[in-house]
């Protein structure tokens, strides 16, 4: 038996000093110890006998960490109390405190005994584990613990068994089992403050009771106070403590938001006065009512550039459509709505404006527009239902005046056309070269408007007087007499000048018209080439066309010309008519034996009562082409045009005539908007070579069908809801639905027609959400 | 072919290019159909070429038509790179990318000035992270432990009364008040900061607030919300929840007419008043509310019809700080009984701390608070130029704010609140941490919210179209069918925990210092390696 006093008076041993000499003792055999510590620390572990022999001590006042790191075998009794870590670390040994305990006794224990016979300080249990290799550790105390208690314990069994502790209002101290991951608590009378986010209390169960039942003697003998027994083993003043299994931690909070918005939140939500929120979340792809854009299909809203660039508003892209479903007559009919000069002015002399705006001239060629107007040569259109009774004179027998006989006859009317000449057709008659214009094609369409009912008078010059009778006869008159009177300059020697319109008709009835051998035309516009085309066809071997300005006529015509040798010259600014030829600026000379001045014509009023108004000598009309009451007029007489500006004008004011005739309100056509461009898609097509052109009825393949539907389902394939469906009508007419219910709003239905006929708007259906409650 | 000329503004112009890839499309029109600027549509492209698949030249020509997606033309459409076509295109096939040679700031200013929601663009450069918390407690003093330690994360809003000038009585064993006190309230040092109803949608506006409620009725976290200066919703007046809000009024007043008639029906008091001199993120400017986002239950709430709304730039009728107090302190403080707090906010400014320094001065100590916002302050619309080119950094403008409180001995008395660019690169405990080390009682936070409701935007001009009322999100908008694309309960959700990891880890920086309370002015626990800031703010330079 080792027997030491650590203390001698005022003379203490060091810790090192009274661990040596225990060290000592123990390598000598000693197995029993008896110490009177003075606060020495760390007695009583690690040691161990070097024959393995049970180790004793016996001890009484120690430092902090009695019995720390004990090993197996080790047993430590400690009269009265301890001070801080009490068996901190122990690895196997039994350790007794019949006093109290201090601060985190038991801490990072992992095997062994510890039993405290009073209270224990605060984070006591703390980091307790269990090796799986051996026991559990046990940490047994009497009577309560501090705060902090068994904090991240992670094994072994802890009791408390709270006698004398009523006082206290937990016998674990606040905040117990803060990080507890495993091990087991027992605890008797109440706790307060355990972690409940790490562990949970709950009841016994009869292994626990064995277990504690088991091992309560062997504790309270050692403590020396089996008097107790009684009063702690009633069971049900026990609770267990045990940490929560990985499964069973909170990961989030523990109660839902839309829980907590419906069951605790302001009902309804807190906008629920001004605003309708049912709180559905939409996906960001919607169909229906939540779309941002919705298509919708807008067939011939917009014009087809030709039919926006032709005065007459001829929809070409019909015409094409119509070849393309196979209705060819039907094709051919339709223009004649438009004109009853598809032969003669679209099919020949028109410049075509409507194929200088075709969409497919960007590609490669523009759709053969003009030439489509010879196929109706020998198409006329149905005549009127029944006849109004009404009765209308026209005065001149040109575009303008056939175009509205033709219109007006259509509707019903009896028309009377009166032709000064001997011929009818005015200019294309008269003036333009039969190459430009074959006699045959004139012929039949004015033979198809006489068919149609129209009256025709030729060799009637109509004077002040006999307008006045036919004012009278007729239920109206439309003066449509053109612009017959060439304009001439008077510069020095201009009695030499030939005019080009006299010229023109005298080649045009079949006489031989004198001509030079060097022929100068002053005047480069259409009519200018004409009469230089006849300057040749009559013999000229030279002939020169000059103007002020650039030649405004076409450049068909101007190659025309130049092909038989012709030769423009601009700016060249005429001062003198002479035997030479002209004078122009700078003294220069252009020889010719004869000059033809081609600058235009002036129209011949002289049978209208002088105080028509009129502006830059042609006739100022009302909105409804009316100068006079029931006396209308369109082409020339109002404004120098091409033919067909004329026939346009004359599809107007047919229409103004027919209102008048049946004494209802004329409403000016409104033209359509020409298509944006960006809404046609031409990557379809394929670009041709000019060898690849088909004939003119056949080009409705290339006709993009510019804001007409050219019903090809692109859209109705392209749909990636399936939500477009194709409407066929009774008559024979079709449309293009998309199904709201069904439909995205992605816009790929407007993005791959080629005609531009889908367009898409904001969705304002509107959705009941926002209101003001305004007087509510 | 379409004709193209140099001066036509096309996509290559702009600040985003949509990137594309035809060949993982499958045109299920879900990008076209989900993008709300309508910058993107669906075209006909032409694929056509010659070919030679002989052994000799031998001439094929292909013609394909193929549909794909592709990028407008024009500023109007101008792709502002949200990046909702990424997001929803199954393929991926499709994303905006930022066009490094972008000429969009000046094909966008056609006759007036550009106009946009967000923060600076210009101004991203960061004080706060170059600080770091350098002085770590660990043999010198016990840290904490951030997990268990009981901290104290409270900050005063209202005026606080040195010791010395507290009217308390003393019996000998009990204290008793013998005077009047300012009303403080103890709260979160990160208030949820004033985002309007009109800018807000009433959704994101509802998330924030129902994310308040439930982090102080669930994890007793104080956190507080400021209403912004569209009013309050008449519902959440009447509720016990208004002692979560604190109640804006700016120089538009807007909505004060509700909130008055709603007072006699106020359950609770309100959590505070903040009166809205002005605003980091366009100092010197009112507020805007474009007529796009004034919808009827903005026009009810605001009482106004539909147009765009711009507030004064300062408040009418008050010229010097002096009226300020006595009109807008005063009358505040008595609309509510003298017993909510009332506090200022203005933008950081060269004057910062004159203003500070008077308002100290207040000889009716009635000032509950002095909140400085920074020129990274985040807006729903402000001219940009307003938001690139005026304004103040924060930090070191509260520090000097701080400062001048400590040479008068009365820190603490005027709670400093500094704001404007916090979380701005994703900690907010962090920024909050430090600026209370600085001298800050506490931090209040905006745009960090909505971009944890979904906001997409950045400081780097993503999206930034808050203004436009087409907020791929929901969250800055009133048109319904956007507003129906945000999740009310999911914001509120991420708010929550977000808050929840900030609180964290405010911990874990309060702990390594050993501070149960807010460390407010601790300076000394900071460093920097920028030797510059280390001067300027007054904290120890580090190599």
């Amino acid at each position: 038996m080792f027997k030491i006093s650590a203390i001698n008076g005022n003379d203490r041993m060091s810790t090192q000093d009274l661990l040596q000499a225990i060290n000592e003792a123990l390598a000598q055999g000693e197995t029993e110890f008896h110490i009177d510590a003075a606060g020495q620390h760390d007695i009583g572990g690690p040691l161990w006998h070097p024959e393995g022999k049970p180790l004793k001590f016996y001890v009484t006042n120690p430092g902090q960490r009695v019995g720390s790191m004990c090993l197996e075998g080790t047993e430590i009794i400690v009269e009265g109390s301890a001070s801080a870590d009490v068996g901190w670390l122990n690895a196997g040994g039994k350790i007794v405190v019949k006093g109290d305990g201090g601060d985190t006794t038991a801490h990072c224990a992992a095997l062994g005994k510890i039993y405290v016979g009073g209270r224990v300080g605060t984070r006591s249990g703390s980091l307790m584990k269990h090796d799986p290799l051996y026991e559990a550790p046990e940490f047994w105390v009497l009577k309560n613990c501090g705060s902090f208690s068994f904090e991240f314990m992670g094994g072994g069994i802890a009791v408390v068994c709270g006698y004398d502790s009523e006082e206290f209002e937990s016998v674990l101290g606040d905040r117990a089992c803060v990080g507890m991951v495993g091990g087991v608590l027992y605890f008797r009378g109440s706790a307060a403050g355990i972690s409940k986010k790490d562990a949970k209390v709950t009841e016994l169960d009869d292994d626990d009771i064995k277990y504690l039942a088991g091992n309560m003697d062997d504790f309270l003998t050692s403590i020396e106070c089996p008097e107790l027994k009684d009063e702690l083993t009633d069971w049900s003043d026990w609770h267990k403590v045990v940490a929560l299994t990985y499964e069973e931690r909170p990961k989030k909070a523990n109660v839902k938001m839309a829980d907590f918005r419906t069951g605790n939140w302001v009902p309804g939500g807190i906008f629920s006065d001004v605003c309708n929120d049912d709180y559905v979340v939409n996906g960001v792809v919607v169909k229906g009512l939540y779309r941002q854009r919705v298509p919708v299909w807008e067939n011939a809203k917009y014009a087809a550039p030709c039919e926006f660039n032709c005065p007459a508003s001829i929809p070409s892209q019909q015409r094409f459509n119509l070849l393309r479903e196979g209705k060819i007559k039907e094709a051919y009919k339709l223009v004649l709505e438009y004109t009853p000069f598809s032969g003669s002015v679209c099919g020949s002399v028109c410049p075509n404006l409507c194929m200088g705006g075709c969409t497919r001239g960007e590609i490669d060629i523009s759709a053969q527009i003009g030439k489509l107007g010879t196929y109706s040569l020998d198409e006329t259109l149905q005549g009127p239902e029944k006849a109004t009774g009404k009765t209308v004179a026209v005065i001149g027998g040109g575009a303008a005046g056939l175009t509205m006989a033709w219109q007006l006859s259509r509707k019903g009317h009896k028309v009377t056309v009166f032709e000064a000449e001997a011929k009818m057709g005015g200019k294309m008659e008269l003036v333009i070269p039969r190459s430009r214009l074959p006699e045959e094609t004139l012929q039949k369409e004015l033979k198809r408007i006489q068919d149609m009912g129209v009256t025709f008078v030729n060799n009637h010059k109509v004077d002040a007087k006999r307008f006045a009778e036919l004012k009278h006869e007729f239920d109206a008159v439309v003066v449509a007499s053109g612009g017959h009177i060439p304009k001439v300059i008077p510069w020095p020697g201009s009695e030499r000048l030939v005019k080009g319109l006299d010229f023109l008709k005298t080649i045009n009835r079949g006489e031989k018209a004198s001509v030079g051998k060097r022929v100068v035309v002053i005047g480069c516009g259409n009519s200018g080439m004409d009469v230089a085309l006849g300057a040749y066809q009559m013999g000229a071997q030279e002939v020169t066309c000059v103007d002020v300005q650039k030649p405004a006529a076409d450049p068909k015509e101007i190659a025309h010309v130049e092909e038989l040798g012709g030769k423009l010259m601009w700016p060249v600014l005429t001062e003198e008519v002479t035997e030479e030829g002209i004078v122009i600026q700078d003294g220069k000379i252009i020889k010719a034996d004869m000059v033809i001045i081609s600058i235009g014509e002036a129209p011949n009023f002289d049978y209208l009562p002088e105080e028509l108004p009129k502006f830059r000598g042609c006739l100022k009309t009302a909105d409804n082409f009316s100068i006079m009451d029931g006396v209308f007029t369109a082409g020339d007489t109002i404004k120098p045009g091409r033919l067909v500006d004329a026939i346009g004008a004359a599809n107007k004011a047919a229409s103004a005539v027919d209102a008048y005739l049946n004494s209802t309100a004329y409403e000016a056509v409104t033209d359509k908007e020409r298509i944006p461009a960006n809404r046609l898609s031409t990557a379809y097509f394929k670009k041709c070579h000019t060898c690849e052109l088909p004939e003119a009825s056949s080009d409705h393949n290339r006709c993009i069908s510019c804001g007409t539907c050219r019903d090809c389902h692109m859209c109705y394939k392209s749909c990636p809801e399936n939500a477009i469906s194709r409407v066929q009508k009774a008559d024979g007419s079709f449309e293009y639905v998309s199904d709201g219910d069904k439909c995205i709003g992605c816009g790929i239905c407007a993005g791959v027609c080629p005609c531009g006929i889908w367009s898409m708007y904001k969705n304002e259906e509107p959705i009941n959400m926002y209101r003001t409650y305004e007087n509510n | 072919m379409e004709t193209v000329k140099t001066q036509d503004v096309t996509f290559n112009d702009l600040n985003w290019k949509i990137e594309y890839d035809a060949d993982r499309c499958t045109m299920c029109g879900s990008c076209v159909a989900v993008c709300t600027f309508g910058a993107i549509e669906v075209v006909a492209e032409r694929r056509s070429k010659t070919v030679s698949k002989g052994h000799q030249p031998d001439p094929t020509q292909q013609h394909q038509a193929v549909p794909v997606i592709k990028q407008k033309n024009g500023a109007a459409n101008a792709c502002v790179g949200c990046g909702i076509c990424e997001k929803i295109c199954p393929n991926r096939a499709i994303h905006p990318v930022r066009n490094t040679d972008s000429r969009g700031t000046l094909v966008s200013r056609s006759g007036s000035p550009i106009k946009r929601g967000g923060r600076t663009n210009l101004n991203a450069d960061r004080t706060l992270d170059k600080i770091v918390v350098g002085r770590i407690s660990q043999m010198t003093d016990p840290s904490l432990d951030s997990e268990r330690h009981t901290f104290d994360i409270l900050a005063p809003f209202g005026r606080v009364l040195p010791a010395t000038e507290l009217p308390f009585q003393s019996d000998g064993s009990e204290l008793s008040l013998t005077g009047k006190t300012p009303p403080v309230n103890w709260i979160y040092p990160v208030i949820f900061s004033d985002m309007s109803i009109g800018a807000l949608s009433t959704r994101a506006w509802e998330a924030v607030s129902l994310a308040t409620a439930y982090l102080n009725e669930k994890h007793h976290i104080p956190v507080r919300m400021s209403s912004g200066e569209g009013g309050m919703p008449v519902k959440l007046m009447e509720s016990e929840y208004l002692k979560y809000t604190i109640l804006q009024i700016a120089s538009g007043h807007f909505g004060w007419n509700r909130i008055i008639k709603a007072m006699p029906r106020m359950k609770v008091d309100p959590a505070g008043i903040l009166i809205k001199i002005g605003q980091g993120a366009k100092p010197g400017d009112g507020g805007l509310l474009p007529a796009a986002k004034v919808a009827e239950h903005v026009q009810a709430i605001r009482g106004v019809p539909k147009a765009d709304l711009m507030s004064p730039p300062n408040h009418q009728g008050l010229y010097s700080i002096e009226e300020s107090v006595q009109k807008m302190f005063l009358s505040m403080n008595a609309a509510f009984k003298f017993r909510v707090p009332v506090a200022i906010k203005c933008a950081a400014s060269a004057t910062s701390v004159s203003v500070y320094n008077n308002l100290l001065r207040d000889p009716y100590k009635i000032c509950g608070g002095f909140f400085i916002d920074g020129i990274q302050g985040g807006t729903g619309a402000a001219n940009e130029v307003s938001l690139d080119h005026t304004g103040h950094h924060v930090v070191s403008k509260m520090r000097d704010c701080y400062l001048a409180a400590v040479k008068q001995g009365r820190q603490g008395q005027i709670p400093l609140w500094a704001g404007g660019g916090l979380g701005m690169t994703g900690n907010a405990a962090a920024d909050a941490f430090k600026m209370i080390c600085l001298g800050a009682n506490g931090v209040f936070i905006g745009k960090l919210l909505i971009q944890l409701c979904g906001c997409v935007g950045n400081e780097h001009g993503r999206c930034n179209s808050c203004s436009t009322g087409k907020c791929p999100t929901g969250i800055c908008t009133q048109d319904p069918r956007l507003v129906k694309r945000l999740d009310v309960d999911k914001a509120a959700q991420n708010i929550v925990e977000y808050t929840l990891a900030l609180d964290s880890e405010l911990r874990k920086l309060m702990a390594p210092i050993g501070n149960s309370s807010l460390p407010v002015g601790r300076s000394d626990a900071l460093v920097t390696t920028d030797n510059a800031v280390a001067n300027k703010l007054g904290i120890q330079y580090v190599c």
